[in-house]
C-alpha cells in the first residue's frame, strides 16, 4: 500500500478528467502557463477511445498549436465536398464542390489525441491512464478534486472533459440522465484501401481528401445520414441516426440492427466500386449531440468545476457541416484561460472567477454558431425533411433525365415531383423556403 | 463483397477484455419490457433475445453509451472498463 | 520481509493479429502489446505475498522500449519497481537465450538491491505457450521449481507451495530463494489504482539495464545464444458455432444431453471415445 506520507505530490492546481481532443487541449494550455497539472483518463492508451466521423477544421486547434498542421499525424486535406440525396430505387441526386483552399483535414483521432496529449505531457502535464474516475469530490458545495476507486487527489479546480456521456456531472446532479431526444448514435466501419486506388477513385491527390455526407434513404428515412471520409490509406464509412427518431423506428419495426445500416452502406451498388478491394480493419460507435444548445447544462461553471467539450454540449451539426473536435480544444482552451485568470484572484477558482469561462464561451464563435443553426436542428429531427422533402428533387430529376420519347419542361417535371407527394408547387415552394430559412 | 455479422465486425477491432463486466443489467426491470430496444439499437449486438428474455454480453461492448439511453426501464447501469481494457480503437 | 522478482511478458494481442492465409505470415501491423494475460495473475499473486509477508514487488522484462507502458501497469497494480532490460543485442532470443539473461538479470537484481527471495512467473505466453521460461531461468540460478502454483507459505528459509493438478492438490517445501509459476486460472489480478499510477509516472521508478549493465557473453544471447528454429507456421480453420441452445433440469442432465451431442457428431464421437477410452 501507498503511505499516506507520499513524497510525490497529490496536489494539484488544476485536474482534467477525460483526455480527449477538449481535456488534452485544456491541460496543454494550462502546463504552457506553468500550473501543475494531472490529466486523467480511463484509456490504455491516450486516444484509443476516441472515434469521431473523421474530419476536423484547422483554424481553432491552430490557435492552440500553431505548428500542428506541419506537426500532426494529418492524412488528407479536404479538397471535394460532396452530398448525396438518396432514394430506395436507386435515384441518387450528388452534388460536388472542389474546394479552393485548405481549411479542413482527415486524421486518425486516436493518433491525433496521442499527439495532442504527448504535447502536453512535454509541458509538463502529468498523464494518468487506465484509470477511471468514478466521482468528483465536493467539499462545502465546491468541487475540490477527484475519487478513483479508494483513492482521492485533490486540485484548486477540476475540469470537466468527460465526454457525450455525463456519468461524472449526473452523479453530482448538474445534468439529467441521457435524453434520445438531444443525442445521435453514430456508427462507423473503417475500411482498408490501397493509397493509389483512392487517389483514382475519388480523382484525389496523395494528401487531398474527400468529405461527403449522405441523407435520404441511407437511413431508412429516419433523421440522420450517412458520411464517407478518405484517409491516408483507409475509408471511413458510417452512420449517423436521431436517437429518438431511431427508437420510433425501432419501435414501429422498421430496423431490426443498428449495425446492418452501416453494412448496407458498404455493400450499397452506387458506393461498393469505390472500395472495391477493401477489408474493414475496425468498426466502432459513439454518442454523438444533435442539439448542443439543448444537450448543454444550465452553467458551464460551478465552484470549483469548468465543463468543456461534448459534455458541455459544444458540438455543431448542421446536417452538411459537423464540428465537434474543434470546438472541443477551443473550448478546452478558454477553460485554461479562465482558470489562468482565477487562479491569480486573491479568492481562487469560486465561480465568481470562474464565471468568466462561461462569458468566454457565450461571447465565442461556437456559442454563435450553435445559435445560428438552431434553426436546422429542428430540421435534422424532422422526419418529413428526411423523407418527403428528399424524394421531391430526386423525382424532379427522374422526370426530367428517364425519358423514353418526350422530354417534359423543367416546370412540368417539377410539377409532377410534387404532385407524387400531395403537393401543390405553389404550397410547397413555402414549405421549402420554410426550410431553408432554416439551413 | 458479402455482407458481414456483427460478430466478424467486432472480431475486425482490437479488445482486451476485462473479467469483470462493466455494465450491470436489472434483471427484474428488464424482464418487464416490451420494446426491448436495447437488442434493436445496440450497435455491437450486446443485447440478444433467447426465449423471450434480453441476454446480455458485455464481451463486445463498444462503450458508446447507446443501451443507457434507449432504456425505457432504467435497468441499465453503465459505467466504463476499468484498468483500460475493453475495445482499443486504432484508426477511428 | 521477502523480495519477490516477478517477471512479465510482452507480447503481441494475438487476438487482434490476423493470419493471411495466402503468405502464410501474421498481420501484426498497428497490433498493440498487451501484457501477457496469464504473466498478470503472477503479479497478483507477488502483491498477495508481498501483502502478506510484507517487503517489495519488482517487476523484470525483457523487451523492447514500449514495453514501459506495461510496467506502468503493474506498477499502477501495486508494483514497487521495475527493471526494463532492453538492448538490440538481445533481440530474436528464443527462450534459453531469454532466461539466461532474466537469471542473471535476477542475480544482479540480488547484488545490487538485495537478495531475491522468490521469482514468479505466468504459468506461458500466449504468443508461443512455451512454458519454457520460468523452468530454464531456475535451471540457470539452480534454485528449486514448482509449476502450477496456487498458494504459498513462507517459513524461516523455507516455502510450501501447493501445485494444482487436474484431480489432486500438491504440496513442496522448497528452500528460497525459488522459482515458481502461476496457475493462471487461480487469480485475479486487480485493478490499476490512481495513486499507484501517478506514483510510476511521477516518481518512475523503472530502471533500463543494456547489455552494458549486465555484461553477458554475446553469444549466450540474443540470435547467436538461440539454437530454436522456427520452421513453418501453419493454422487451423476456424469451426462454425453450431448455436444449439439446451436448458438442462441439473449438471447431471446437462453431462447427459452433451455426452449425447458429442457422439452425435462423427468427428467429436471420435475424439471423445479416444478421450474416455472406447
Amino acid at each position: 500500500m501507498i503511505k499516506s506520507n507520499t513524497t510525490f505530490p497529490t496536489k494539484f492546481d488544476a485536474i482534467v478528467v477525460g483526455a480527449g481532443p477538449a481535456g488534452a487541449a485544456s491541460a496543454y494550455v494550462l502546463s504552457k502557463k506553468g500550473f501543475k497539472v494531472l490529466l486523467v483518463d480511463r484509456s490504455r492508451e491516450a486516444g484509443s477511445k476516441e472515434l469521431y466521423g473523421g474530419r476536423i477544421y484547422l483554424g481553432p486547434l491552430k490557435e492552440v498549436w500553431p505548428d500542428l498542421d506541419k506537426k500532426a499525424p494529418i492524412h488528407r486535406w479536404i479538397k471535394k465536398e460532396r452530398a448525396s440525396i438518396m432514394g430506395k430505387d436507386g435515384r441518387i441526386i450528388t452534388i460536388e464542390y472542389n474546394a479552393g483552399r485548405r481549411t479542413s483535414f482527415t486524421a486518425y483521432l486516436p493518433e491525433l489525441v496521442r499527439w495532442m496529449v504527448s504535447k502536453a505531457e512535454e509541458e509538463g502535464t502529468i498523464f494518468v491512464d487506465e484509470v477511471v474516475v468514478d466521482e468528483l469530490l465536493t467539499s462545502d458545495g465546491k468541487v475540490v478534486g477527484i475519487r478513483s476507486g479508494p483513492d482521492e487527489i485533490r486540485s484548486d479546480v477540476v475540469i470537466d472533459a468527460e465526454g457525450v456521456n455525463r456519468l461524472l456531472l449526473e452523479k453530482l446532479g448538474l445534468v439529467s440522465g441521457p435524453r434520445p431526444e438531444e443525442l445521435a448514435l453514430g456508427i462507423k466501419e473503417v475500411l482498408k484501401v490501397r493509397k493509389n486506388e483512392i487517389n483514382a477513385q475519388f480523382n484525389v491527390d496523395d494528401d487531398e481528401g474527400v468529405a461527403w455526407i449522405l441523407m435520404g434513404d441511407i437511413t431508412l428515412g429516419i433523421p440522420g445520414g450517412g458520411f464517407i471520409y478518405t484517409f491516408n490509406e483507409t475509408i471511413s464509412i458510417g452512420i449517423v441516426i436521431h436517437m429518438a427518431n431511431a427508437i420510433r423506428a425501432a419501435e414501429a419495426g422498421a430496423i431490426n440492427h443498428s449495425f446492418e445500416l452501416v453494412e448496407n452502406l458498404r455493400l450499397h451498388p452506387y458506393f461498393n466500386k469505390l472500395w472495391k478491394s477493401s477489408d474493414v480493419i475496425e468498426y466502432g460507435a459513439h454518442l454523438t449531440i444533435e442539439d448542443g444548445l439543448s444537450f448543454m447544462p444550465k452553467r458551464l461553471v460551478y465552484p470549483g468545476l469548468l465543463i468543456v467539450g461534448d459534455a458541455a454540449g459544444l458540438i455543431l451539426n448542421t446536417g452538411y457541416t459537423v464540428r465537434g473536435v474543434d470546438f472541443a480544444v477551443y473550448s478546452g482552451k478558454l477553460a485554461a484561460e479562465a482558470v489562468e485568470k482565477a487562479l491569480s484572484e486573491k479568492e481562487g477558482a469560486t465561480e465568481e472567477n470562474l464565471k468568466v469561462y462561461e462569458d468566454m464561451v457565450r461571447k465565442s464563435f461556437m456559442y454563435n454558431e450553435l445559435k445560428r443553426h438552431r434553426a436546422s436542428k429542428e430540421l435534422m429531427k424532422d422526419p418529413e425533411f428526411f423523407t418527403k422533402i428528399s424524394r421531391i428533387p430526386l423525382k424532379f430529376f427522374s422526370e426530367l433525365y428517364e425519358i423514353d420519347k418526350e422530354v417534359p419542361t423543367a416546370y412540368e417535371a417539377f410539377k409532377n415531383a410534387c404532385r407524387s407527394e400531395d403537393s401543390g408547387p405553389l404550397s410547397l415552394m413555402f414549405k421549402l423556403w420554410g426550410m431553408v430559412k432554416k439551413l | 463483397m458479402k455482407r458481414l455479422r456483427i460478430e466478424e465486425l467486432l472480431q475486425r477491432n482490437v479488445w482486451d477484455v476485462g473479467k469483470k463486466p462493466h455494465i450491470e443489467i436489472n434483471m427484474d426491470a428488464c424482464g418487464s419490457c416490451e420494446s426491448k430496444l436495447c437488442v434493436k439499437l445496440c450497435p455491437a449486438g450486446c443485447y440478444t433475445v433467447v426465449d423471450g428474455k434480453v441476454l446480455f454480453s458485455y464481451e463486445g461492448c463498444l462503450e458508446c453509451g447507446t443501451c443507457r439511453t434507449v432504456c425505457p426501464q432504467g435497468a441499465v447501469k453503465w459505467s466504463y472498463p476499468r484498468s483500460g481494457k475493453g475495445v482499443y480503437y486504432r484508426f477511428t | 520481509m521477502v523480495r519477490v522478482v516477478v517477471g512479465i511478458k510482452w507480447v503481441p494481442n494475438t487476438q487482434a493479429v490476423r493470419f493471411d492465409p495466402k503468405t502464410g505470415t501474421l498481420m501484426r501491423e498497428g497490433v498493440p502489446s498487451i501484457i501477457n494475460p496469464p504473466d498478470l495473475s503472477a503479479v497478483e499473486f507477488a502483491l498477495k505475498i508481498k501483502e502478506r509477508y510484507g517487503g517489495e514487488a519488482i517487476a523484470i522484462t525483457m523487451a523492447p522500449p514500449s514495453a514501459v507502458k506495461g510496467l506502468e501497469h503493474v506498477l499502477g497494480m501495486g508494483v514497487d519497481r521495475a527493471v526494463l532490460i532492453s538492448d538490440r543485442a538481445f533481440a530474436g532470443a528464443d527462450t534459453l537465450a531469454t532466461s539466461y539473461v532474466l537469471a542473471e538479470a535476477i542475480k544482479k537484481i540480488s547484488r545490487d538491491v538485495g537478495k531475491v527471495d522468490l521469482a514468479v512467473f505466468g504459468q506461458e505466453t500466449i504468443d508461443s505457450s512455451t512454458a519454457h521460461i520460468p523452468a530454464q531461468t531456475a535451471s540457470w540460478l539452480r534454485w528449486p521449481y514448482v509449476y502450477y502454483v496456487t498458494d504459498l507459505e513462507i517459513k524461516d528459509d523455507k516455502v510450501v507451495v501447493s501445485r494444482v493438478l487436474e484431480d489432486r492438490v500438491e504440496k513442496y517445501e522448497l528452500e528460497l530463494p525459488s522459482v515458481i509459476s502461476v496457475f493462471m486460472e487461480s487469480i485475479e489480478a486487480r485493478d490499476v489504482r490512481l495513486l499507484h499510477k501517478l506514483r510510476a509516472k511521477i516518481e518512475k521508478p523503472i530502471v533500463v539495464w543494456s547489455n552494458k549493465e549486465l555484461k553477458l557473453d554475446p553469444r549466450c544471447i540474443g540470435l547467436k545464444g538461440s539454437p530454436t528454429m522456427v520452421s513453418k507456421i501453419t493454422w487451423t480453420l476456424e469451426v462454425p458455432r453450431k448455436k444449439i441452445v439446451y436448458k438442462p433440469k441439473d449438471p447431471e442432465d446437462a453431462a447427459r444431453w452433451l455426452i449425447s451431442m458429442l457422439l452425435k457428431d462423427e468427428k467429436t464421437s471420435k475424439i471423445f471415445k479416444w478421450v474416455v477410452g472406447g
